[in-house]
């Protein structure tokens, strides 16, 4: 699956992406670099696993792919014709029924009218919804809520599919039937992006991994050297006991 | 929506190219398709909170109306043949543009939720607010037309202006909405300043007075303010069956048309500069 002789569907050169402290000051405010140096390339068909400690800008890395905002400096080329975040819940209205919410979100996600309408089937099937699909979402549950989100996120079919950290949601049930679909997604020929800070989700799901630290690019290359080279620095960082903890969950 | 929408990715690497994506139309088409059922969905979501729903789009503004009648047709006793439909043909106008401007400035920041979720051209957020408003108007805008036949002002031929007329209004409010719209959320004090300044334009525009009201050396200054020529024309139309200020008119109509590509500019420009802001 892995086509690395094909020209990379997305390529990063020292990227780099700052935050503005917003509000009136009278001497300009230091910009908070949260990627610095961040540089690799994403190839079709493969499945890129993303490892990092919290804050270390894997989730503004994921937002900086899919389009929502823009980088500072170093290069981005996107071959790609669509890339998404899996986004639950977009845009969700509790007045209105999950019908209209579906079709709202599928709009966000990038779907016509015409084509979330024609899924909508699909999305009352897998939701498990029936007939409450045109009751007013403020009378759902938070796990009915779950599944119609996801039911609705999984019709979204990008060139490049993003997943920050959520694999499965809702109750026990739809937890383990949502986790299954998006799994085969991922085994699918599809190009994925996917962050977690499970190492163990990973190496099962991954063909190629990078390592982001402080936001820089420690680590890029094989799952299993990647993130030996992860541990080892958590390890250096904060003793054996997280690196036990870490690798049980 | 990600990366097919707007250009791309690009900013500090200039050679970067894209390949195939999709082309213009089919962007617009998904643009136009959000715009649309996003503002459906808000004026249904609207009406659900109510009791009696969409009837509040007739009873608000009639009761806003009543209290200005009450005030200043009997209080004041400024009435006088045709008070009722001078003062009614002002404010039908006057909420349009008040209410569009202040929902539609804030809109933007509004939507910092959703735009860090998915890519949404920012855009999107005040034009669905901008429509949300007009469809409200077009609903009293007719009640005001039956008023004014039952009332006895039957149209005239100047009616044929109404549509422009309409017309240049709308880009006056949608030039100033999305102005004021894209600078709120690196300014979000200019909402406070914009109340404020809407509310003296609100006393000088002429609502419940002419410009005859008003001392003859200050009258020049007055249509220095668009809404009191527009307001103006929509009386002399509805109610005087006269044509409006053909000259005042183009040139609120060029003013607004500059302002309005200089706004969707800078909010396109920083389309991508938006989320990172509003965190």
């Amino acid at each position: 699956m892995n086509t690395q002789d094909s020209l990379p569907l997305i390529s990063l050169k020292n990227i780099g992406l700052a935050f503005r402290q917003g509000g009136l000051s009278l001497t300009p405010k230091p910009l908070f670099w949260v990627l610095k140096d961040i540089s690799f390339d994403l190839y079709p068909g493969e499945t890129l696993g993303v490892v990092g400690r919290n804050a270390a800008g894997k989730s503004t890395l994921m937002r900086l792919l899919a389009g929502i905002i823009r980088h500072d400096r170093g290069s981005l080329i996107n071959r790609a014709k669509s890339i998404a975040l899996l986004s639950l819940q977009a845009g969700f209205v509790p007045y209105l029924t999950g019908r209209q919410n579906a079709i709202l979100s599928g709009l966000l996600l990038g779907l016509r009218r015409a084509e979330v309408e024609a899924r909508m089937a699909d999305i009352i099937d897998f939701s498990e919804l029936g007939s409450f699909i045109d009751q007013p979402l403020s009378t759902y549950s938070a796990g009915m809520r779950a599944r119609l989100g996801f039911s609705v996120a999984y019709q979204v079919e990008p060139d490049v599919l993003l997943i920050d950290e959520t694999l499965g949601v809702g109750d026990e049930e739809f937890k383990e039937k949502s986790t299954a679909a998006m799994h085969a997604r991922i085994q699918s020929d599809k190009t994925i992006v996917l962050v977690s800070h499970v190492p163990g989700t990973i190496r099962n799901l991954c063909n190629r991994a990078i390592w982001i630290e402080e936001g820089i690019t420690r680590a890029q290359g094989d799952v299993v050297d990647v993130i030996q080279a992860y541990q080892a620095e958590i390890k250096r960082r904060h003793g054996a006991a997280y690196v036990l903890r870490s690798a049980e969950t | 929506m990600s990366g097919e929408l707007g250009d791309t990715v690009n900013q500090a690497g200039q050679n970067d190219r894209v390949a195939h994506r999709d082309n213009v139309w089919t962007r617009v088409g998904r643009i136009l398709d959000l715009i649309l059922y996003k503002t459906y969905a808000d004026l249904r979501a609207e009406a659900a909170k109510t009791y009696i729903n969409f009837l509040w789009w007739i009873i608000d503004p009639l009761l806003g109306m009543l209290v200005f009648y009450l005030v200043f047709g009997l209080l004041f006793q400024r009435g006088g043949d045709g008070f009722v439909a001078f003062l009614l043909t002002g404010l039908v106008i006057w909420n349009w543009y008040r209410q569009s401007i202040s929902h539609a400035g804030s809109a933007i920041l509004n939507g910092k939720g959703l735009m860090n979720q998915v890519h949404v051209p920012k855009i999107v957020f005040p034009l669905v607010v901008l429509l949300t408003d007009l469809t409200k108007f077009v609903v009293v805008f007719v009640l005001l037309l039956i008023f004014l036949l039952l009332s006895g002002l039957w149209p005239g031929i100047s009616y044929l202006a109404l549509p422009l007329l309409a017309m240049v209004q709308l880009m006056l409010i949608a030039s100033l909405s999305l102005a004021l719209a894209g600078l709120v959320p690196y300014l979000p004090d200019l909402r406070f300043l914009a109340d404020n300044l809407l509310q003296l334009q609100f006393f000088v525009t002429g609502i419940f007075f002419s410009v005859r009201d008003i001392p003859d050396q200050y009258q020049g200054w007055f249509y220095l303010n668009p809404m009191a020529g527009m307001i103006e024309d929509f009386r002399a139309v509805l109610l005087h069956h006269a044509w409006p200020h053909w000259e005042r008119l183009g040139a609120v109509a060029v003013f607004s048309l500059l302002l309005l590509m200089l706004a969707v500019g800078w909010i396109h420009a920083h389309d991508r500069d938006y989320p990172r802001t509003l965190r």
